[in-house]
């Protein structure tokens, strides 16, 4: 619908005007304080050593993969199916290799997500470092805005090349809109890391990639694309308000605790756009939370 | 006005049946705090350390509202002395957990009363209310008493008192806007309770996010962690009601929304943050006992 729509009275200029005011206060506000604690971190991190956490809180995340990935598989429904649970629920390597194998799709992530994080295909990096303690949660955390980028990503690319129809301009702004937070949040975690002196890392998720790029290759409209899109923003914003739990650094602590509720306000939005009711718990859980101990290669 | 209300009445009650797992989850956290509670109780000091971070996060915090108040508090001085006096040993004798506990049942309990108060108004809860509003404001309500059952529990679980008021310093802002609402056309009525809506959720929010790196025991951490997402994704629809309304566009607001109808920028409206502000936090003393 254009600006001009008779059958609206909603101007695209007031909305614009009231999107920049607010973009504007964000980078008033929450920018600045999001370096400081950024920067703190890194000094908590470099004084504690690499590490930064006791051995406590790697019980607190024994989380199940196999758990994680068979509400993943419900979760996408027929998008994903239960095949994908057979495919993604072997080793991390296993699942790398399935993620390759599909990244042949259609509307294949993979690509997409290089481009996203600005590494070139097959050069993405952040693995093989041994990260432990605040940091591993850090680079898991990168890894999966890694994720969420491809995935938008590959639904924009998609809509532009025709695959799903038509594509209402107000989704196309909410994926490009989601797509740049997550590439902000990419960009504080990653910051984070290369500040401690680590690579930052630009590889996606290597469990849940696979399970996204399935799903891709069979999205063909936008609500399999938001179904896709809610299952990744509920993955991040669990695996957050879990690594809450588990980061020692107050710094850290808020840093995750200023993204938790983006993800979940991404996941409102598109709840309501399914017709869902937009808010369906009072408590939001950690089921689908991504164990910061599957980022250990 | 499209909407099928018998399908509404069934996304709301397999969201309450989704909401019911979620409170069982949420009651971990709970029976862990009983535990602490109990050990706190049995004889542990309170850290000093952890009584001065407090005192200096909160001058931090009051320094900031001093200044969005026009400094006028900060010039007299009244900074520094409740500064001082929540870095007393007197005040700090409950506790920071049980503090930020108390101060974040304040907020819940004022949340709730609001949203009953709005639910009273012919066009957000009565027969002319717009289905999908009236649905969001009930159930948004139920939410909130949740939210301030499981405070309440976690305050007396560490050996505190239970805060069943509503924020002090926040009343006199909703009581103010309530006295505009009541006087207000239904046309302009709807906007205002938006707003007032939108603003106790963000503060919710922000003082949650936060109260995450000032709490010390997890429980209390892993509980506020659960509920500041959810305060977040009010704001998040509060905002994208609030654009259709601004617009005149109130029949729109439905479950689905007319999403090819709506102009491109209507799909960022409510997630105008990459990173959630705290900016218009509560201190975290304010609403303790």
């Amino acid at each position: 619908m254009s600006a001009n729509d008779p059958l609206s009275h909603l101007s695209e200029a007031q909305l614009l005007a009231m999107t920049a005011d607010l973009d504007a206060m964000h980078h008033d506000v929450a920018l600045p304080a999001l370096t400081d604690s950024l920067a703190e971190w890194t000094d908590d991190i470099r004084s504690q050593g690499d590490g930064g956490r006791d051995a406590d809180a790697d019980r607190q995340l024994q989380f199940d993969r196999r758990r994680f990935l068979t509400r993943a598989a419900g979760t996408a429904g027929g998008i994903a199916g239960v095949a994908l649970l057979a495919a993604c629920s072997s080793s991390s390597s296993s699942s790398t290799s399935a993620a390759s194998s599909s990244s042949a799709s259609s509307a294949s992530a993979s690509a997409s997500a290089t481009a996203a994080t600005g590494a070139p295909a097959g050069t993405a990096m952040g693995e093989g470092q041994m990260l432990s303690g605040d940091l591993q949660v850090v680079a898991m955390a990168a890894s999966l805005e890694n994720s969420g980028i491809a995935t938008y990503m590959a639904g924009i690319k998609a809509a532009t090349a025709g695959k799903l129809g038509t594509v209402p301009p107000a989704v196309v702004t909410f994926a490009e809109t989601a797509m740049a937070q997550h590439q902000d949040h990419q960009k504080a975690w990653n910051a984070v890391l290369t500040a401690a002196g680590k690579q930052p890392v630009t590889a996606t998720d290597p469990v849940i990639q696979p399970t996204i790029n399935a799903a891709l290759a069979k999205v063909t409209n936008t609500t399999q694309l938001a179904e896709l899109a809610l299952l990744v923003e509920n993955t991040a914003g669990q695996t957050y308000q879990n690594g809450l739990s588990v980061i020692t650094s107050a710094a850290g602590i808020k840093t995750a605790a200023s993204i938790q509720p983006v993800e979940f306000q991404h996941a409102a939005i598109l709840y309501y756009v399914l017709g869902k009711y937009p808010v369906p718990n009072a408590f939001t859980g950690v089921s689908l939370a991504r164990p910061p101990s599957d980022y250990h290669t | 006005m499209e909407i099928d209300e018998t399908a509404l009445s069934g996304l709301i009650e397999e969201s309450q049946d989704t909401h019911a797992d979620a409170l069982r989850s949420a009651k971990g956290p709970l029976a862990d705090m009983v535990d602490l509670g109990q050990q706190t109780r049995a004889g542990s000091a309170l850290d000093p350390d952890e009584n001065r971070a407090f005192a200096v996060e909160n001058r931090r915090r009051l320094g900031s509202i001093a200044r969005r108040a026009g400094g006028l508090l900060a010039a007299t001085g009244v900074i520094a002395a409740i500064a001082d006096y929540i870095g007393s040993p007197a005040f700090a004798a409950s506790g920071t957990d049980v503090q930020v506990l108390q101060t974040a049942s304040s907020i819940e309990v004022l949340a709730v009363s609001t949203y009953k108060t709005a639910l009273g108004l012919p066009y957000i809860g009565g027969s002319s209310a717009n289905p999908v509003i009236k649905a969001f404001a009930t159930t948004t309500m139920g939410q909130h008493a949740d939210h301030l059952a499981a405070f309440q529990s976690a305050t007396t679980s560490l050996g505190g008192t239970k805060q069943t008021k509503p924020d002090p310093a926040f009343v006199p802002v909703a009581d103010k806007a309530v006295a505009a609402i009541t006087k207000a056309p239904a046309s302009q009525g709807a906007l205002l309770v938006v707003a007032l809506a939108l603003e106790l959720e963000n503060i919710a929010a922000e003082t949650y996010v936060n109260n995450m790196s000032l709490l010390t025991n997890a429980s209390a951490k892993k509980l506020t962690a659960s509920i500041m997402g959810v305060e977040a994704q009010h704001v998040a629809i509060l905002l994208a009601v609030q654009a259709l309304l601004k617009a005149g566009d109130a029949a729109d607001i439905t479950l689905p929304p007319p999403v090819a109808k709506l102009p491109a920028a209507a799909g960022a409206v409510g997630f105008p943050n990459a990173f959630y502000p705290t900016t218009n936090a509560a201190p975290a003393s304010q609403g303790a006992l």
